[in-house]
């Protein structure tokens, strides 16, 4: 193993109740790169972003995160996902971020506030701190999950469909900051998508399910390899 | 006047009811948040039907000399506990099958009232003594609350509330996102079965307290007032409670300047609340809709 490796799965299937959905999975992911889970639907794609999660246990195989220790996960989930009866502020969904840190009987500490404002700044949604999450337009909401993300100071980023359901602007500009994360903070990011239109061609590293088996390769090789379509 | 100074007197005949009306209006608007967020609102009408039927089994199996420990002679503590195993079997049942995903959560819950609606019934007229007295019983005694029912009152809701307050923020993670609160650690069964529990001993305590009817108006009525009008979930949880407090004490003081009965009173006066609310909240819209037209 290497230890540059940020995630390895060695020889696992995926599934759920021990029925697999995927078998033979085995790759890495190297610290500090951006890599995207493609596959059409029901090839098994969200169910390896959750083994990778740990919000499902592989049916067998391992998991092997960095050296060892378990790395702090900033999970971005789908929007859609979230129920919108919650009263909340778009402040409070990004100190969620911070629950993990806090104790309990205890409030939000200094630095944790600062860390809430400095990821709304990140996103470009300072000011939007106390308006009601679910007044949000798609677009914004999915940044501020991104905030909530980085609230948690992951060691990876994890998003599942972050561009699906939003217009095209909004799109352009969730991976523009996407990157901009990536770039500053050298965070490592796995991103699940079905819009590979809306990929940048500097990607390193995608992951393409096709025919109940996962391929790994550079951007290029993995578009002409499926698609036939050159970057 | 004269009757307000009457009741906020120390001395005051009918004080222990109007602390515990007071008790169940600031507690039960902190569960009924989380019928009301996690779209359990109809839990939340089964439940104290459930708590009911539990009360008339443990009555029945006490007028017929079955006692659930030997020597325990007190009925009340029977019904109690009667009433607490009841709603936790149900609660806990319905949650397994919820995360397992059997079928439909209306069906579940639908079927579950309308069994524990026919129970309640056939335990009390299966009850050879007493009849009238577990009716009363069944529809809350919130005119006769003793010392010693007050004060354990007290202590359970006083920690059911310590409780809810200081974990706050897991029971809302976990309600809110289950992904999330487990990729950053937290036990999301232990927070759930927590939760579950407060709900159920909130529900068995305050049906042989006050009744399944004020129960289920001060858990659910109180949230949704506060829904319309808050902004932000600290907010949302502090309002619930005060509309529940403010609503109990004036309920107990129409009711008791007007000669109603108290519990019925304490509900419609929320029901009035929230009307006001509503109307409220249309008015300041459409004043903003006619300015922004302007």
């Amino acid at each position: 193993m290497h230890t540059e490796n940020c995630i390895t799965l060695q020889d696992v299937t995926i599934g759920y109740h021990g029925n697999p959905v995927l078998r033979d999975v085995n790759f890495s992911i190297r610290k500090g790169a951006f890599t995207v889970l493609v596959g059409p639907n029901g090839s098994g794609k969200t169910t390896l972003f959750k083994t990778i999660l740990r919000l499902i246990p592989p049916v067998c195989g391992s998991v092997i995160y960095g050296t060892g220790a378990h790395p702090r996960l900033g999970y971005v989930p789908q929007r859609m996902f979230l129920d919108e009866i919650y009263p909340f502020t778009a402040g409070e969904v990004v100190s969620m971020g911070t629950f993990g840190q806090i104790k309990p009987f205890c409030s939000i500490s200094k630095t944790s506030r600062l860390l809430v404002e400095q990821c709304l700044k990140d996103v470009g949604l300072l000011e939007q701190k106390r308006q009601l999450f679910s007044q949000l337009s798609g677009g914004q909401k999915q940044r501020i999950l991104i905030a909530r993300a980085l609230a948690t100071e992951p060691d990876i980023l994890l998003l599942d469909e972050p561009i699906t359901g939003v217009d095209i602007f909004a799109q352009k500009i969730i991976m523009e900051l996407i990157s901009q994360l990536h770039k500053k903070h050298n965070l490592t990011v796995l991103m699940v998508t079905h819009e590979i239109h809306s990929l940048p061609h500097w990607i390193n590293e995608l992951l393409w399910i096709h025919d109940n088996k996962l391929n790994l390769g550079n951007m290029a090789e993995m578009l002409s390899m499926f698609t036939g379509l050159k970057t | 006047m004269e009757q307000l100074i009457e009741i906020l007197s120390p001395h005051f005949l009918l004080k222990n009811t109007l602390y515990a009306s007071l008790l169940v209006g600031l507690v039960c608007p902190q569960v009924g948040i989380f019928f009301m967020l996690r779209r359990m609102v109809l839990l939340g009408i089964a439940l104290p039907q459930v708590s009911n039927a539990g009360i008339a089994f443990a009555f029945l199996l006490h007028s017929i000399g079955w006692h659930f420990l030997p020597h325990m002679e007190s009925e009340k503590t029977m019904a109690l506990a009667g009433s607490i195993v009841f709603t936790l079997i149900t609660i806990f049942t319905l949650s397994v099958l919820e995360r397992k995903g059997k079928g439909f959560t209306e069906n579940r819950i639908g079927f579950t009232y309308a069994l524990a609606g026919a129970a309640s019934i056939l335990f009390v007229s299966w009850n050879p003594f007493g009849q009238s007295e577990v009716l009363s019983l069944l529809k809350g005694e919130i005119l006769s609350v003793p010392d010693a029912y007050l004060w354990s009152m007290v202590a359970i809701y006083g920690v059911i509330f310590v409780v809810l307050i200081g974990f706050h923020r897991n029971f809302i993670l976990v309600s809110y996102d289950v992904d999330m609160a487990t990729t950053i650690g937290k036990r999301v069964i232990l927070w759930d079965v927590l939760l579950y529990l407060i709900i159920g001993v909130v529900i068995s305590f305050g049906v042989m307290t006050v009744g399944a009817l004020v129960i289920f108006g001060f858990l659910l009525i109180p949230a949704i007032a506060a829904r319309m009008v808050t902004r932000g979930i600290f907010l949302f949880c502090i309002v619930s409670s005060v509309i529940g407090v403010v609503a109990a004490f004036l309920g107990f003081y129409v009711s008791y300047r007007f000669d109603l009965p108290t519990g019925p009173t304490d509900v419609a006066l929320l029901c009035i609340i929230l009307s006001l609310l509503f109307l409220g909240k249309i008015l300041i819209k459409t004043k903003k809709n006619s300015i922004i037209g302007n």
